[in-house]
């Protein structure tokens, strides 16, 4: 059984969920410590204070937000903790959306909801969810900290994501997109979809494995095996200058391959 | 134009798109920095060797993995050299429904744009937004970037190519071992229930929502800085299950009907946050409010009214 990492009360209405909230995601990116080179010892991060140059101890240290060069606003736990509001541990979802209607831009995190005490209001939050096709959006208070949160059901659990706010995302026509030169012709577009289809498949995440993570456990293994490593070159694609040719030359590849 | 973290190409079929990764996410917190407390300079963080006792600069710096008790070293060139050889190209291996990707598979959004002004390039970005703008697709691939390789989704968002990383299968974790359980609604719950969704529904706006965590932090340095004390505000306690779940139903629904509010009937102070409750205890001249917590103000205010 996963620890759970909050407890506290959805409310829709005047009906309370009591739950647990678990994490659902788990980095496996392979960590490194520092180390330094010379005699392999472990590196250590010291705070120093560059004005005394020694180093501080931890309850010597506070945090100071910078409101002009070298101005700092000092600002206790405390005071941190009056920005994080007063829900504590309820978050009402007083309103519910569309789910697919939530960009994925918008996904920060995802924790998943568990029952507690009492199951019964879980089971019919979940239910009502996953029936109308809606996530519920709410604020939750983590960690001294407030987030938005849509709460959406998944195949006999819920699932609570953290959102970014809209300012936090940037837009498309942020990015300055430059409009001149030619568009691609009727063709070009039209062979495109064709290889678009062509790829088409059934999204399985299984099929997709972390090979670099595989790679680098492997290369562990051997530089312990006391092996030399073979510092490989990279190379760099080329790029094809005829948009029309290329695409005609990667449909016919397939082609020929779907036949063989 | 943000700055690029990555450039490369992106591969498609035979057809490469040269592009420039950046990031679509903007950070707009409050930063602190760690003060020495007694003159107020800004901590420095150091790398020390833990054997010599002394400052090692960034060069001599190796990375260590213990396997099994064992300290094995890699340095950053060894590392390369197990990177995937194409490694400045996004391969496209497929094309899926966007709907057929749960959202807890993605991680961080960014956004492909055009490396360069050559008509080339801007003409085969054009073609891959027009292919898959129509059949609503999206297409996946690998990118690698600094020390790791990234499962990638690609799709069109706002006239520009979105690219957002995605977590491996395994980094999802499974739901069998999470808590559910619960009696099966009656028809009429569920029904009851379905109805207060629907009252509830509006349309995905996401500008409707501010931070106001932001905000309140924002408040809270401004109040300090001009010397003030700032006191956190008792939290809002958490409500018990509600014993009889159809009549908390029912009551929702007919303070919705009625027009009035989901939670508490025609209610509306207890929508409004602390901050602003006290601003109109003030006003009202509430005594004894600055102890008071959010429900001890909502009942002061409403009694008065």
């Amino acid at each position: 059984m996963p620890r759970s990492i909050w407890n506290g009360t959805i409310t829709f209405g005047m009906v309370n969920v009591p739950i647990k909230l678990y994490s659902a995601t788990e980095s496996k990116t392979v960590h490194f410590h520092e180390v330094h080179v010379k005699d392999g010892a472990r590196i250590e991060h010291r705070r120093i204070c560059p004005r005394e140059e020694r180093e501080v101890p931890y309850e010597q240290i506070v945090r100071g937000y910078e409101v002009a060069p070298d101005e700092y606003v000092v600002l206790e736990k405390e005071e941190i903790k009056a920005a994080a509001g007063d829900r504590g541990k309820v978050v009402h979802l007083d309103e519910f959306v569309e789910a697919a209607d939530i960009d994925p831009v918008f996904y920060d995190k995802t924790y998943y909801v568990g029952s507690r005490e009492d199951p019964d209001p879980y089971r019919l939050l979940h239910d009502a969810l996953r029936r109308s096709d809606r996530a519920g959006i709410g604020r939750f208070t983590f960690h001294d900290r407030e987030y938005l949160v849509a709460v959406r059901a998944l195949d006999g659990v819920m699932a609570l994501h953290t959102l970014r706010f809209h300012d936090e995302v940037m837009a498309g026509e942020d990015l300055e997109p430059d409009a001149s030169g030619r568009d691609p012709s009727r063709r070009e577009v039209q062979m495109a979809e064709q290889l678009v289809e062509s790829l088409h498949e059934h999204f399985d995440p299984r099929r997709y494995e972390d090979t670099y993570r595989a790679a680098v456990e492997d290369l562990i293994e051997r530089k312990a095996a006391g092996e030399e490593i073979d510092l490989l070159e990279q190379e760099e694609p080329e790029q094809g200058d005829d948009l029309a040719a290329a695409l005609e030359a990667s449909l016919g590849g397939r082609k020929t391959k779907a036949r063989s | 134009m943000p700055r690029a973290l990555w450039s490369g190409s992106l591969s498609f079929g035979l057809v490469n798109v040269p592009v420039q990764l950046v990031s679509a996410a903007r950070d707009l917190d409050y930063r602190f920095h760690q003060l020495h407390d007694k003159d107020k300079v800004r901590i420095e963080q150091r790398r020390f060797c833990s054997k010599e006792d002394t400052e090692v600069v960034w060069e001599e710096v190796a990375h260590g993995y213990d396997l099994d008790g064992k300290q094995v070293i890699v340095t950053d060139e060894e590392l390369a050299s197990v990177q995937p050889r194409k490694t400045r190209t996004i391969d496209i291996e497929a094309f899926v429904d966007l709907a057929d990707v749960d959202p807890i598979h993605f991680d961080h959004p960014y956004y492909l744009v055009p490396a360069g002004e050559s008509e080339g390039t801007l003409r085969a970005y054009r073609l891959l937004l027009a292919a898959m703008e129509r059949a609503e697709r999206v297409a996946l691939g690998r990118l690698v970037m600094r020390t790791k390789e990234y499962l990638v989704a690609v799709r069109v968002r706002e006239g520009a190519l979105a690219l957002t990383t995605m977590l491996f299968h395994d980094e999802v974790r499974s739901t069998d071992p999470i808590e559910t359980g619960g009696k099966k609604p009656t028809r009429k719950t569920l029904e009851n229930a379905l109805a207060i969704v629907e009252e509830l529904s509006t349309d995905w706006d996401p500008e409707r929502y501010t931070d106001c965590y932001r905000e309140r932090l924002k408040r809270v340095i401004d109040r300090k800085r001009k010397g003030e004390r700032v006191r956190a505000p008792k939290p809002e306690r958490q409500p018990a299950p509600a014993p009889d779940l159809m009549a908390a139903l029912q009551r929702t629904l007919d303070n919705l009907r009625d027009g009035g509010d989901a939670r508490n009937g025609s209610d509306e102070l207890e929508r409004l946050d602390r901050e602003e409750l006290y601003r109109r205890a003030q006003e009202a001249g509430v005594s004894g409010r600055s102890k008071m917590s959010k429900d001890e103000l909502v009942k002061a205010l409403s009694n008065g009214e």
